[in-house]
C-alpha cells in the first residue's frame, strides 16, 4: 500500500481597513488630528452618539473613497446606502456602527502581483465602502498603571474618523503574495492621495481569511485572523495560520470555522470564545441615498494622477530609464513627482534620474522631506544640465548641491560660496590663476627653468595645483596649455634678464 | 381675560405693542400651570428661572427698539424629547437619568430666536412609545376635560398643556399619531408636517424614518404662525429638504371647488357615536362651503399599514435606542463588575416594559432568520403604501377622516390588550409610513363633555394648504376652549 503525501493550497482573502485623509470626520465637523488632541476633545454630539443627535455625510469622505476605489481599479456605484450594524461595546457610542456594508461604492477592483513562478497574477477585489471608525478603550489601574487594569476610559477622538473597509477575494494563495498585494495596494491608495496609509499611525490595519484546500479532496473551513497591524504582522500570522491548519488537516482532524485573534508578541493567533449575536442590518434612516453622478466621478477622475506602474512603463518607454531605476522612483507619488518636475524644468532624464536616486533620496533617507526638498527641481535641472554641457564637472555640481542642502541658500549664493565659477576657467582667468600659482612656487619654477625637471613631474605637480586652485572647474588640457604657455613666458623673461 | 388664556398671535401683538411685558405674559402662564399641574401632570420639568430669564430679555430688545422676533413673548411647553441646553430632557425613561444636554434642538433653537420662551418640559410616553402617556415613568398625565381619562398620546402632556392654558402653543413629536391623537383627546388643534419639513436635530428618536416634530394650538392661525418659524431647512437633519420654502400665509376659502375624499375601505369598521357626528358636521359644512365630496380606495393602507409600521418603527426603535449602556450619559447602577453586567443591568432596570418590549420585538424583526420576512417586508409594504396615497391624492385635493375609532379611555383602562392598543392608531399611522402632513381639528364636544377632532390629509407639501383648509373650518366649526378640568374648585 503505497500512501501519497497529502499537499495543502492555502485560499486567502485579505480585508484592509484604511483611514481616509480628510480633516473632518465623516458624519460631523470635528478635526481628524488625533495626534495632538487630549482625549476626549475631537468631539461633538454626533460622533459622541448623544440621544437626539444626526449624522450628515462629509463629501470630502466619499471624493476621497471614491479615489481609493478608482484607484484600485474598480467600478463606482452611482447610488449606495448607508446601513446600521448594531452591537454593543462601549467604544461604540451608537450603539451601531454606520457603514456602507451591502451597497458599497466600488465593486469589482484589481491589484496585480507576481506569483510564485514570477508571472503576473490579478488579485480581485470584491469591494471598498465607507464606514465610521470607533473610539479607543484605555484599560488602566486607578493609579495610572496597565498591569491588572480595573478600570476602563473611553476615548472618543477616533469615533467617526472616516474609514475604507477593502475586502479581496480569496485569491490570494501565500503570505508573500498577501504582502505584495497589500504593498501595491497601499502605494496606489497612497497616490491617489485618498489617505497617507501610514501603518505606524495605524491608518491601515489588515484581517485575513484563510483556509486549506487539500490534494485529497477535502477543503477547510475558513479561518478569520484579526488584528494584523504591519505587513511583517499580516504575513507571520498568515504563516501562522496556515501551519496550524496543515497541522490539523494532517492529522485528519477539521478545522474549527472560527475567528481568531493574532497576537504580535507572542506569535501566535488565538480563538475567542465568544459568539457574534448576528443582526441584519436594517438601513440608516437618517441619511439619504447616495447618489454620485457621472459629472461627480468625472471630476474626482481628473484628480487621479498617473498610477505608480503605468509611470514606470511610461519612463522606461518615453524617458529611457532602466527598469530599477524606474522602479525606485514611482514608489512614492512625492519622489517621482520631484523627478517629474526636474526634467519638466529641462534635466535630462537619465542623468537627472541618477541624482534624484543617488543625491536626493540619501538625503530623504537622512529624513530630509522631499515635498519641501531645499534643492528645488529647477536648480536640480539647471546642474544637471551645466553637468550636460560641460560647464560644471560632477564634482562641483555635487559640492553646490550639498550646500544648497545644508544651508537652504539659493543656487547664485552656493555657486558663489563655493568658489566654482560658471562656465569654468579658461583664458585669462586661467592664466591669472596660473601666473598666482608660479610666482606661489618659485623654488619649483627654478628647478623646471634649470631644466632639472627632466620626467616633467615638476609640471605635473604645478598643473595639480591650478586644478586645486579652480576647485576643478577647469578642463586638464586646459591647464597643461596655459602651464606651458607661462613657463615659456618664464623662461624667455629669466633668460633675457640673464642677458642683461 | 387674562395674559395666559390670549392665542399665540394675541400675545406678539400684545408684547410687541407694549401693552404687556413677555415677563407679565410669562407670570400669568407660570401661575396657571402651577394651578393645574397637581391634577393633570402635564409637565415633567417645569423651567422657571429659564422662561424668566428669556422674558427678561425680550422686555430688554423691546426697550432697546430691537426686532424681539415673530413669537416674542410666547411660552411655549416642549415635548420632553426635544434637547434643551442645560435643561433636563428625559424622553420620560429612567435611563437617561439627569441627563442635561450639553446642546438644543434644532427647533428650539429656531423658536429661541423667534422669542418664545421655555415653560416647561411635556410629559410622554417613555420614549414617545404609546398613546396614552402611561408608560412614562414619570406618571400619567390627566386629560384636562375628564380628569379620569387619559390625554393620548405620546405627546399627551404637551396637550394637555395647551388645552389647559399653560401655554398657547406646544410641541410635540409624532411618529405615527403622536401629535394628532392626544390633539383630539384635549381638544386642540395640532400638526405633524409633512416629513422633511421640520428638523429633528436633536429630537431623541424613536422611529427615525417616521418621526416628525409639529405644533399644539388653540387656533390654526397660531399653528401656522408656528410652522412659518419651524419649517425650515437644517443642514444638521440629512432627511430635511432644502429650498422648499413653505409659506404659511392662509388663504380663504381653501376648500371652494376642492375634492375632499372619504376612505372607501375604511367605510365599514366601527367607530364611536360622537366621531360619527362630527364627521357628518364636517361633511355639512364642506358641501356648504362649495367642497366637493368624493371617495378613494386605501386597500394595502387598510389591511397591511399596522403591521407594516410596527415592523418598521420597533426596528429603527431598536438601533435607537441601543446607545443607552451607561457609558456616556444616564441611568447607571454603580454596582456592575464588567461592561456585559453593566449593559445587562442599565438596560433592564433603565426602560420600562413598553420600552422593553418594542426594543426586543425590533430586535427579533432584524434577526437575520426573520428579516426578510419582516423588516425588509415591510419596506417593500411601506413603498406600496406610499404609492397608494399618491394615487389617491390624484383623485382628491384632502382626505377626511377619524383620528381614532374611540374617545379618549378611562385611565388605567386603557388597552389591556396591547395589540388592540396598538390597532388604535389604523387612522394616524399611515401618514407617517407615506411622509404625509396631517391636520388634528377641533370639531367640537361629545354630550357627556368630551372634546371630538377628525383628521385631514393631504399630499406631501400641502401643510400650508392643510391649514387653510382647517381655517375655514375652524370658522364654522369654532376655536378651542381652555379647558377648565385642570384647575381646581
Amino acid at each position: 500500500m503505497t500512501e501519497e503525501k497529502l499537499t495543502f493550497m492555502p485560499v486567502i482573502g485579505i480585508e484592509i481597513h484604511i483611514q481616509l485623509k480628510t480633516n473632518s470626520k465623516i458624519f460631523c465637523s470635528c478635526s481628524t488630528d488625533c495626534e495632538s488632541a487630549a482625549p476626549n476633545t475631537n468631539i461633538c454630539p454626533v460622533c459622541m452618539g448623544l440621544p437626539g443627535a444626526l449624522p450628515f455625510l462629509n463629501r470630502q469622505v466619499v471624493q476621497q473613497g471614491m479615489l481609493a476605489g478608482m484607484a484600485l481599479n474598480g467600478t463606482l456605484r452611482s447610488s449606495t446606502l448607508f446601513f446600521r450594524k448594531s452591537y454593543f461595546y462601549p467604544d461604540l457610542p451608537k450603539g451601531f456602527q454606520t457603514s456602507q456594508c451591502d451597497l458599497p461604492i466600488m465593486e469589482n477592483g484589481w491589484i496585480e502581483v507576481q506569483d510564485s513562478e514570477g508571472n503576473p497574477k490579478k488579485i480581485r477585489i470584491h469591494h471598498l465602502h465607507l464606514e465610521e471608525d470607533v473610539g479607543r478603550l484605555q484599560h488602566s489601574t486607578v493609579d495610572g498603571r496597565l498591569e491588572g487594569a480595573d478600570t476602563s476610559f473611553v476615548d472618543y477622538n477616533r469615533s467617526g474618523l472616516a474609514l475604507a473597509e477593502i475586502v479581496s477575494e480569496p485569491d490570494v494563495a501565500s503570505a508573500r503574495e498577501a504582502v505584495e498585494f497589500v504593498t501595491n495596494l497601499r502605494r496606489r491608495v497612497r497616490y491617489s492621495g485618498a489617505s497617507d496609509v501610514d501603518l505606524e499611525k495605524g491608518m491601515m490595519r489588515f484581517d485575513a481569511n484563510v483556509s486549506l484546500k487539500c490534494s485529497d479532496g477535502r477543503r477547510g473551513d475558513k479561518v478569520e485572523v484579526k488584528n494584523m497591524n504591519s505587513f511583517r504582522a499580516l504575513e507571520r500570522a498568515i504563516d501562522y495560520e496556515i501551519a496550524r491548519q496543515t497541522k490539523i488537516l494532517s492529522q485528519g482532524e477539521s478545522v474549527l470555522q472560527e475567528t481568531r485573534h493574532w497576537n504580535d508578541a507572542r506569535g501566535v493567533t488565538t480563538g475567542s470564545r465568544t459568539k457574534e449575536f448576528y443582526r441584519k442590518f436594517i438601513v440608516e434612516p437618517d441619511l439619504p441615498p447616495l447618489v454620485v453622478d457621472s459629472e461627480w466621478e468625472a471630476r474626482v477622475r481628473a484628480m487621479l494622477p498617473e498610477m505608480p506602474e503605468e509611470k514606470m512603463a511610461r519612463y522606461i518607454r518615453d524617458l529611457a530609464l532602466s527598469e530599477d531605476a524606474a522602479a525606485i522612483l514611482t514608489d512614492s507619488r512625492e519622489v517621482a513627482e520631484y523627478f517629474e518636475a526636474c526634467v519638466a524644468a529641462g534635466g535630462a532624464p537619465v542623468r537627472t534620474a541618477n541624482w534624484v536616486l543617488t543625491d536626493v533620496l540619501r538625503c530623504v533617507n537622512e529624513g530630509c522631506s522631499i515635498s519641501a526638498f531645499p534643492v528645488s527641481p529647477k536648480v536640480l535641472a539647471d546642474l544637471v544640465t551645466r553637468i550636460e554641457e560641460e560647464r560644471f564637472s560632477t564634482t562641483q555640481a555635487r559640492a553646490v548641491f550639498d550646500h544648497i542642502v545644508e544651508t537652504g541658500s539659493s543656487l547664485a549664493e552656493a555657486v558663489k560660496l563655493c568658489g566654482v565659477t560658471e562656465g569654468g576657467f579658461t583664458g585669462s582667468d586661467l592664466a591669472e590663476k596660473v601666473r598666482g600659482v608660479l610666482e606661489a612656487n618659485p623654488d619649483v619654477l627654478e628647478e623646471i627653468l634649470s631644466g632639472k625637471d627632466t620626467k616633467g613631474k615638476k609640471v605635473k605637480f604645478l598643473q595639480g595645483l591650478v586644478m586645486k586652485e579652480t576647485r576643478g572647474s577647469a578642463k586638464m588640457p586646459d591647464v597643461e596649455v596655459a602651464v606651458a604657455l607661462a613657463l615659456e613666458v618664464a623662461k624667455g623673461n629669466s633668460g633675457g634678464s640673464s642677458g642683461s | 381675560m387674562q395674559l395666559y388664556e390670549l392665542t399665540v398671535q394675541e400675545t406678539v401683538q400684545g408684547v410687541r405693542s407694549k401693552k404687556f411685558s413677555a415677563s407679565e405674559v410669562f407670570e400669568a402662564s407660570m401661575a396657571q400651570a402651577v394651578a393645574c399641574e397637581s391634577r393633570l401632570s402635564a409637565l415633567i420639568t417645569l423651567t422657571v428661572e429659564k422662561g424668566r430669564e428669556q422674558a427678561c430679555a425680550i422686555d430688554a430688545k423691546i426697550a432697546r427698539g430691537e426686532d424681539p422676533g415673530p413669537l416674542a413673548g410666547v411660552p411655549v411647553v416642549l415635548k420632553d424629547n426635544i434637547c434643551t441646553r442645560g435643561v433636563r430632557t428625559t424622553a420620560a425613561s429612567t435611563v437617561l437619568g439627569h441627563w442635561s444636554p450639553p446642546y438644543d434642538a434644532t427647533v428650539w433653537g429656531l423658536l429661541q430666536d423667534a422669542g418664545a420662551l421655555l415653560l416647561g418640559k411635556g410629559n410622554m410616553d417613555e420614549f414617545a412609545m404609546g398613546n396614552t402617556c402611561g408608560s412614562s415613568s414619570f406618571g400619567y398625565t390627566a386629560n384636562p376635560w375628564d380628569l379620569t381619562r387619559v390625554p393620548g398620546g405620546s405627546s399627551g402632556g404637551s396637550a394637555a398643556a395647551t388645552a389647559a392654558g399653560y401655554a398657547p402653543f406646544a410641541l410635540g413629536t409624532d411618529t405615527g399619531g403622536s401629535i394628532r391623537q392626544p390633539a383630539s383627546f384635549c381638544g386642540i388643534h395640532g400638526m405633524k408636517p409633512t416629513y422633511g419639513a421640520v428638523s429633528r436635530y436633536g429630537v431623541i428618536a424613536y422611529g427615525s424614518s417616521l418621526d416628525q416634530v409639529g405644533p399644539f394650538a388653540r387656533t390654526i392661525e397660531d399653528l401656522a404662525l408656528v410652522m412659518q418659524v419651524l419649517a425650515r431647512h437644517d443642514f444638521r437633519d440629512s432627511t430635511s429638504v432644502a429650498g422648499k420654502g413653505l409659506d404659511f400665509s392662509l388663504a380663504p376659502a381653501a376648500l371652494k371647488g376642492k375634492r375632499v375624499a372619504l376612505v372607501k375601505d375604511f367605510e365599514g369598521f366601527s367607530l364611536a357615536g360622537p366621531i360619527q357626528e362630527a364627521k357628518k358636521r364636517v361633511l355639512a359644512v364642506l358641501k356648504e362651503e362649495g367642497a366637493e365630496i368624493v371617495e378613494v380606495e386605501l386597500p394595502t393602507v387598510a389591511r397591511y399599514a399596522v403591521a407594516c409600521y410596527y415592523a418598521i418603527a420597533l426596528s429603527e426603535a431598536s438601533t435607537n435606542l441601543g446607545r443607552y449602556d451607561g457609558v456616556r450619559l444616564g441611568y447607571t447602577t454603580g454596582s456592575s463588575t464588567d461592561v456585559r453586567e453593566m449593559f445587562e443591568e442599565v438596560r433592564s432596570q433603565g426602560f420600562g416594559f413598553e420600552v422593553k418590549s418594542r426594543i426586543i420585538a425590533g430586535t427579533c424583526l432584524t434577526d437575520s432568520s426573520r428579516s426578510e420576512e419582516y423588516y425588509i417586508a415591510a419596506t417593500k409594504v411601506r413603498a406600496l403604501i406610499a404609492r397608494e396615497f399618491e394615487q389617491a391624492f390624484k383623485k382628491a385635493d384632502f382626505i377626511l377622516q377619524p383620528v381614532t375609532p374611540e374617545l379618549p379611555a378611562k385611565i388605567g383602562d386603557a388597552h389591556e390588550d396591547a395589540i388592540k392598543g396598538y390597532e388604535s392608531d389604523l387612522y394616524t399611522l399611515p401618514v407617517n409610513l407615506a411622509g404625509l402632513p396631517g391636520l388634528t381639528f377641533y370639531v367640537g364636544h361629545s354630550e357627556n363633555g368630551l372634546p371630538v377632532g377628525l383628521q385631514l390629509l393631504g399630499p406631501r407639501w400641502s401643510d400650508a394648504e392643510l391649514l387653510s383648509a382647517g381655517l375655514v373650518l375652524e370658522g364654522y366649526l369654532g376655536k378651542p376652549r381652555i379647558a377648565t378640568g385642570g384647575v381646581s374648585e
